[in-house]
């Protein structure tokens, strides 16, 4: 089991800027809908957007905490600063 | 350990052109998103391959490591890590995926029946 707050920072960690929605499916807390938005996803192919999400959670997926995940990921667009 | 089947899965890789590591086979799937993918490749005719790895729990952890991708089943197309039919799906609309096939076998896919 792990918190809507623990996935966040998680993923926060390694993408600073990304918006993430979370969405507890089953009620267990192991069965998420996670949607993530990010500026670092523009310019990446999809496949690329989903393997830095899941290169984020990885900890959370390997210790058996996070079960299942069904991923969709939006590229935001980079601003010139 | 680990680095045999790593080799195990190179090689795997390199003798099929469309590689699938699922749960079950393809006469027999054993999970939804397994038998959701051989319908997906069914349908555009080109030969694919099937590999079973639900019981296979060290392989399944060395090749999730290797495509920073958690979960089954997962798409090699010409040696190239494609996740699932969440991507292909949109790479099928948007034509790429038919052209990365193309390119793949350099040919159109042959109809199962040939007329003379």
């Amino acid at each position: 089991m792990i918190d809507n707050a623990s996935i966040r920072q998680l993923i926060t960690a390694q993408i600073p800027d990304a918006r993430v929605e979370i969405f507890d499916r089953t009620g267990t807390m192991d069965h998420f809908n996670i949607s993530v938005s990010s500026a670092e996803f523009s310019q990446k192919s999809l496949i690329e957007q989903h393997q830095m999400v899941y290169a984020a959670l990885r900890p959370a997926l390997k210790d058996g905490r996070l079960h299942a995940v069904e991923l969709k990921t939006h590229a935001l667009e980079r601003f010139p600063s | 350990m680990s680095n045999e089947l790593r080799a195990e899965i190179d090689r795997e890789i390199a003798e099929n052109k469309i590689l699938v590591y699922g749960k079950g086979t393809k006469t027999m799937p054993r999970c939804g998103f397994t038998l959701e993918t051989i319908e997906f490749f069914n349908r555009f005719g080109y030969p694919f391959e099937v590999i079973d790895v639900l019981e296979h729990l060290e392989k399944r952890e060395v090749l999730s490591e290797m495509t920073n991708w958690p979960t089954l089943p997962k798409v090699f197309i010409n040696g190239k890590f494609y996740g699932d039919t969440d991507i292909l799906g949109p790479m099928e609309s948007s034509g790429e995926l038919g052209e990365i096939l193309g390119q793949t076998f350099g040919a159109p896919p042959q109809p199962t029946i040939q007329l003379h």
